[in-house]
């Protein structure tokens, strides 16, 4: 028998009708269920009752009758949306040189957005002197003239220029990491699914670790931080969470943290899976403390303060000499006091950045960070997160947590929340 | 320490100040560095530019976002 403990609004997975849906526990585990009136029932599981889900939450308000009404269909971003723009993603490309199993974009092949075409978008998107900008995909690194809407986004104003990439390009071609970072490359988001080539040949269709150590190595040659993004797929790679971490770390400063994703389930995917096959937020908290527990204690990890709690969480840290992780955040996170997007986009930015190649050295004086001195030029240099994304499909779909979302797709001049714009009818 | 802060005196016991290592604790991080104090009492003296410099860096750093 499942209890009722929280009331929200969804999609039918099949029409994506706005419907009403509740938050039902059976014991610990919750899940998310609705009825479409044309098309049935639907359950998906959101919580495996691994941490306090209350606790975690903090004092959210559910959706009041008459809130939200056109959430998600009005996206870009209506009145109601309740948090600023924090990074903006820009699709430069449909085409990849990858054919994955899963991907939010469904890559495929057409013509590119012409270059002018860009840099007007790029334009009326920033605020300048403040924007994060994702460049994504497809996979941009299959544009030759990349470096040139790097520079473009960096003309328009754009303090951070990011690339969200599978890194073949950048382990293959020295040369285009090198005028990626000449025109103003700020970081780099590298798809990371694992320490062993049979994950990649899974999700991805052919073994790229060493490709993946490549591209990290070249992005270092020019003082470009690297994030690793891995995707979380149950029964894929979930038993690799702590070898990702170490991996990262082992690799700093060039490697600047580690941003998993949870599976979701739009874009390309199979079908709609069963419970089994998500991994929700708990599930991968509980997995990094198993699996690494040694170097992200669990109580280093904090619900997003930007986005919904359920929607993501950070740790912060320094590499030490000896390749361990000191917490800069301990303990309980104030999770009831919202930070503003652009809060959230100059902390985050401030660690994936590598500082100026001078800066960047390994400090003289070892792990002196019992100094104020010490400790600012360790923060500088070795800075690290651990952070986590978990994006919400048509399955789990909750405009609770939509309508704080953060991460925002930029699309015929509207800003559109990430879920939204991607989200999927099943088939 | 700067030919400025050389001069300064405690107020409470007149003595001038030395650079001292002194250690204060911050958001759960315990930190040392070398400040002005004086030499019979103890109290420090937080220069402007230290406030508005590398502490105000570290509240950056050391804050939640």
């Amino acid at each position: 028998m499942r209890e009722i403990i929280r009331k929200t609004y969804s999609v039918c997975p099949v029409c994506l009708k706005r419907i009403p849906a509740v938050h039902a526990a059976e014991g610990k585990t919750v899940y998310l269920e609705k009825t479409c009136p044309e098309h049935g029932n639907f359950s998906a599981v959101i919580w495996r009752g691994l941490r306090d889900l209350e606790a975690w939450r903090g004092n959210l308000p559910e959706i009041a009758e008459g809130e939200n009404e056109n959430c998600p269909h009005a996206c870009g971003l209506c009145p109601e949306h309740r948090q600023g723009t924090c990074c903006v993603l820009l699709e430069v490309t449909k085409r990849c040189n990858l054919n994955c199993a899963f991907c939010f974009a469904e890559g495929g092949s057409g013509e590119d957005i012409p270059f002018a075409a860009l840099q007007r978008q790029l334009h009326d998107l920033a605020e300048p002197g403040k924007t994060l900008v994702q460049l994504s995909g497809g996979e941009p690194t299959v544009r030759d003239d990349l470096p040139r809407i790097v520079a473009a986004a960096k003309e328009a104003g754009c303090r951070y220029v990011q690339l969200n990439t599978n890194g073949i390009r950048l382990a293959a071609d020295k040369e285009y990491v090198r005028a990626l970072a000449k025109a103003g490359l700020s970081f780099v988001f590298m798809q990371f699914d694992g320490t062993r080539d049979p994950i990649y040949r899974t999700l991805r269709g052919r073994g790229l670790f060493d490709i993946k150590k490549q591209a990290i190595e070249n992005c270092a040659q020019h003082n470009l931080g690297v994030t690793l993004v891995p995707t979380i797929v149950p029964g894929v790679n979930t038993g690799d969470i702590g070898n990702i971490i170490r991996f990262a770390v082992a690799h700093s400063p060039a490697v600047r943290g580690v941003h998993f994703q949870p599976v979701s389930y739009f874009g390309r995917f199979p079908s709609l899976p069963s419970d089994s096959r998500r991994f929700t937020l708990d599930e991968l908290l509980l997995a990094i403390e198993d699996q690494a527990g040694e170097l992200v204690p669990g109580d280093s990890l904090h619900p997003s303060r930007c986005d919904h709690p359920l929607c993501g969480f950070h740790g912060d840290y320094l590499v030490m000499q000896d390749q361990t992780l000191h917490p800069l955040h301990k303990g309980q996170s104030n999770c009831c006091e919202p930070v503003t997007a652009e809060q959230n986009r100059n902390f985050v930015a401030r660690r994936w950045q590598r500082p100026d190649a001078e800066d960047a050295k390994e400090p003289a004086v070892g792990d002196d960070i019992e100094t104020l001195e010490g400790f600012l030029r360790r923060i500088c240099s070795h800075s690290f997160t651990v952070t986590a994304m978990a994006f919400q499909d048509a399955g789990n779909l909750d405009l609770e947590r939509l309508r704080t979302c953060s991460l925002h797709v930029y699309s015929d001049g509207r800003f559109v929340p990430f879920c939204a714009y991607y989200l999927t009818k099943q088939a | 320490m700067t030919e400025k802060e050389r001069k300064w005196k405690c107020g409470k016991c007149s003595q001038v100040l030395t650079l001292q290592k002194v250690v204060f604790d911050y958001l759960g991080h315990t930190f040392s560095h070398e400040v002005p104090a004086c030499p019979k009492c103890g109290q420090v003296f937080i220069s402007k530019e230290l406030a508005e410099g590398r502490i105000a860096e570290l509240e950056e750093e050391l804050e939640d976002k």
